[in-house]
């Protein structure tokens, strides 16, 4: 039975709903340590992360076994510090991907353990907590709640006012979600403001042309793109792709490399991997796809900018083992390339890669 | 910097304010103007609050650079962001690296430099605009103004990082000609020709010569394009060179130097030609093909006699003069040299005079003409008198000592060996007063003038040592 009595719960505990933090009337069965106040929650809750990280909450919400000596306490206690800091990256990545997959429902129990289990590690006012709480704003902004983000943003950007040692990474990160918000209250020149400090701070902490910045430069180009200022959006546009052109094409190079050398040793080929987590790749995915439907759209005055775009997608949905995908996406730029009739070189490259994605799937890797 | 008047920019907003903040700029702006609004919090406060707008805020909290770098970016121009950024980057790096040499790092921060932020800001956003639309020849001339900007000593890395853009821009550039890539190969030969890389240099300044070629540009001073290109060509090889002789590479010295006066041939300029053939004359002589040092350089004297030029008159007389020395043949040179001699004391060159003096007499000593020669050191001697140059003073002196020394012997050697008493005594005399010895009758009159000679030596090269005893010996 998964339904618990509020009454019949030892006096002065209270048992709260994940979500919502309602008073509890269901309990999942699986782990007995997370509550719900009712179905709708549990499902959503279920769905979103708790099938993943079901067992891994039980250590964290009972109480610690019984340890004989003060090393094995100690050596506990870093173990279940160990447990919450993995449990809080991953929830974030998780929160990560949905949001840039753009379910955005999934996103918020996922970002909501997150924030917990920081403040749990790190306290409530530190700095730590500020990405948990810019993946809250960015769902809510997801889901059209504008005010509720924009409470989520205050209380970030507060905390990196109080705080004294704050990464360029997270100052870019929150201008990144600041621009956003803006973005969606159709305030573009604030917008411009913020995402022109996000690019600078992530610049200073990543340099201009890593992955990390090229979201901003994404959002930027969507700017200019709604405001009509197409050769402006167009330059951003490029700049990004070729970032990721550029990274994609320097992973398969070591990659290729380390095969070469290992294949002599194990004598059976290595899986290819993008070297990203899951949601750096599907920001990717979100990003490429999104400058491709734009291309695509003015695709007759350029048509070799499609196909640029196309080959990087080819790649990377290469790297993520996605053969059915990147096989179609390279037939689309073969295709395209010779209707448009584009010059020899681009033609036999497109074709190149063509042969290579099919010759990767008839021998599957191991 | 200085020297320019200040931009009259049209500065975006959080700059303009970020500059009334900075110590350095003095001007009062009415609050109303600072506080602008772009919320509706923002209006309230205005209306309500005198107190400071987001914008001040920003312009307060920021560095001036992070000012400049987001107004670039607010407006879209990514590439001249992604451009200061590295520069940026890489002056702090060298702030690094001269402190960790812990020497004196003299360039200020940027932070304390908002001029220079200001003009990166200007050009570059100009540039990236015009480069949008494709106009390479707005680029060229916005990244050339701003690599004149920094023209001074500090900032030279800035600038030549500046020169190779405008070269990789020129060479777009098609509509002119080739005229600006050919200005733009200049700049990047004079840029390797500092750093003393000489083989870049002539290479870029072969491009330049080849682009100029027939053409009749002029640059903002009004010279021709192609003489320009032949003059530094030329500096470039004869540099080369130099370094080659050094090392003793002579033939490819020669080879070079064989280049470099087939290019002034076809650059029209006597001038130019002359001094080519000089120097290939000289490298002739290093290498010991005196033939060939012979003919060249008698193009030179020729030229430079249809030049009227008695200045390389002169210094061609002086190398034939020592080409013919090596070779032995001492009548012809010393032929040259007297006329060497007529034309440096015509010209008041004092300097070549010695010279040329020095080496007639040098000549005449080997020979054994000991009265010209000492006349000769005489002459040399005198004129360095007048000039400050106490080594070349010493030199002279040597040079006339020996002379002199050497007219006495036969009159000295003759006394000792006579040996008799009126000899001795002379020689004692002279040994004691330094005065005239009193001439022997046997020997004759000619002695009095050598005797005199004697006296002035003696006063004259106090520093030769052992002199006296060795002959006294």
């Amino acid at each position: 039975m998964n339904v618990i009595y509020p009454l019949a719960v030892p006096k002065g505990r209270r048992l709260c709903c994940e979500v919502c933090e309602a008073p509890a009337e269901r309990v999942c069965r699986a782990c007995t340590v997370t509550y719900y106040c009712g179905v709708i929650h549990q499902r959503a809750d279920w769905g979103s992360i708790h099938e993943k990280i079901c067992q891994l909450l039980i250590p964290l919400r009972t109480s610690m076994p019984f340890y004989n000596s003060e090393e094995e306490r100690q050596h506990g206690l870093q173990q279940l510090q160990q447990r919450q800091k993995h449990l809080i990256e991953f929830c974030y990545t998780v929160a990560q991907k949905y949001l840039f997959e753009g379910k955005h429902e999934d996103a918020v129990p996922a970002a909501l353990h997150s924030l917990r289990f920081r403040m749990n590690v790190h306290g409530l006012s530190s700095v730590e907590l500020v990405p948990a709480y810019l993946l809250l704003a960015e769902a809510s902004l997801g889901l059209g709640r504008i005010v509720q983000a924009e409470e989520y943003l205050s209380q970030a950007k507060w905390t990196v006012l109080k705080s004294t040692e704050c990464s360029y990474a997270t100052h870019s990160l929150l201008h990144r979600n600041l621009g956003l918000l803006y973005m969606a209250k159709e305030n573009y020149e604030e917008a411009r403001y913020h995402l022109a400090n996000d690019i600078y701070f992530a610049s200073c902490a990543f340099g201009t042309e890593h992955i990390r910045t090229s979201g901003g430069y994404f959002h930027l180009a969507n700017i200019f793109f709604g405001l009509k200022k197409l050769d402006l959006a167009d330059t951003l546009y490029t700049k990004v792709s070729e970032i990721w052109n550029n990274y994609l094409n320097d992973h398969y190079q070591v990659l290729s490399q380390a095969r070469i050398q290992q294949i002599d040793l194990l004598g059976k080929r290595f899986e290819t991997d993008t070297g990203l987590d899951e949601a750096q790749e599907a920001e990717a995915i979100q990003i490429l796809t999104s400058i491709l439907n734009i291309r695509e759209s003015t695709s007759d005055k350029a048509p070799q900018k499609t196909v640029f775009v196309l080959k990087i997608l080819v790649m990377l949905y290469h790297q993520m083992m996605n053969s059915s995908k990147a096989q179609e996406y390279a037939t689309r730029a073969f295709n395209l390339a010779k209707e448009q009739q584009l010059s020899v070189q681009e033609q036999n490259a497109v074709q190149d890669l063509l042969n290579l994605i099919s010759a990767e799937e008839a021998h599957p890797v191991t | 910097m200085t020297t320019l008047p200040p931009l009259p920019m049209a500065r975006p907003k959080l700059t303009a304010l970020a500059r009334q903040k900075l110590p350095c700029s003095s001007r009062d702006i009415p609050r109303s103007q600072l506080i602008k609004e772009k919320d509706d919090i923002d209006h309230y406060l205005e209306v309500n609050f005198k107190g400071l707008s987001k914008e001040e805020v920003a312009a307060y909290r920021n560095s001036y650079k992070k000012n400049i770098c987001v107004d670039m970016l607010r407006d879209g121009y990514h590439k001249s962001f992604t451009e200061l950024f590295s520069l940026m980057e890489k002056w702090d790096a060298l702030r690094e690296a001269a402190r960790v040499r812990s020497l004196l790092w003299v360039q200020r921060p940027l932070e304390e430099q908002p001029d220079k932020l200001d003009h990166f800001y200007y050009y570059l956003t100009r540039a990236e605009a015009a480069e949008r639309k494709e106009y390479f020849e707005d680029v060229y001339n916005n990244l050339y103004a701003l690599a004149c900007y920094f023209n001074n000593s500090e900032d030279k890395w800035v600038r030549n990082h500046f020169y190779e853009r405008c070269l990789k821009i020129a060479q777009l550039i098609k509509i002119d000609g080739g005229k600006k890539e050919a200005e733009a190969h200049a700049h990047m030969g004079l840029l390797f020709e500092e750093e003393g890389q000489l083989l870049e240099a002539a290479e870029h300044y072969e491009a330049f010569h080849q682009l100029t070629q027939g053409r009749i540009w002029q640059d903002e001073t009004g010279h021709f394009l192609n003489l320009l290109a032949c003059e530094s060509l030329l500096r470039t090889y004869r540099l080369l060179s130099d370094k080659m002789l050094e090392n003793k590479e002579y033939k490819q010295a020669i080879r070079i130097l064989i280049k470099a006066s087939e290019i002034a041939k076809e650059g029209n300029d006597k001038k130019m030609e002359g001094e080519a053939c000089y120097y290939l004359g000289l490298a002739h002589l290093a290498a010991g093909e005196h033939e060939t040092a012979l003919t060249v350089l008698n193009t030179y004297i020729k030229i430079s006699t249809d030049l009227d030029d008695d200045l390389s008159l002169g210094r061609g007389y002086e190398a034939t003069a020592k080409v013919l020395q090596s070779q032995g043949q001492m009548t012809e040179a010393i032929k040259y040299l007297k006329k060497v001699v007529k034309i440096a004391r015509n010209n008041f060159q004092s300097l070549d005079f010695v010279r040329a003096s020095t080496m007639l007499g040098d000549i005449y000593n080997e020979k054994g003409y000991y009265n010209k020669a000492s006349e000769y050191f005489q002459q040399a001697f005198d004129m360095t008198a007048e000039m400050v140059n106490t080594l070349l003073t010493d030199e002279t002196k040597v040079h006339y000592g020996i002379a002199k020394a050497h007219q006495m012997m036969l009159t000295v050697s003759n006394y000792i060996e006579t040996a008799d008493l009126t000899s001795l005594d002379c020689l004692l005399s002279w040994k004691e007063r330094r005065s005239d010895i009193a001439p022997d009758p046997i020997i004759g009159e000619s002695r009095r003038s050598t005797m005199e000679g004697l006296c002035q030596t003696s006063e004259h090269s106090e520093d030769l040592n052992g002199f006296p005893d060795n002959q006294k010996k």
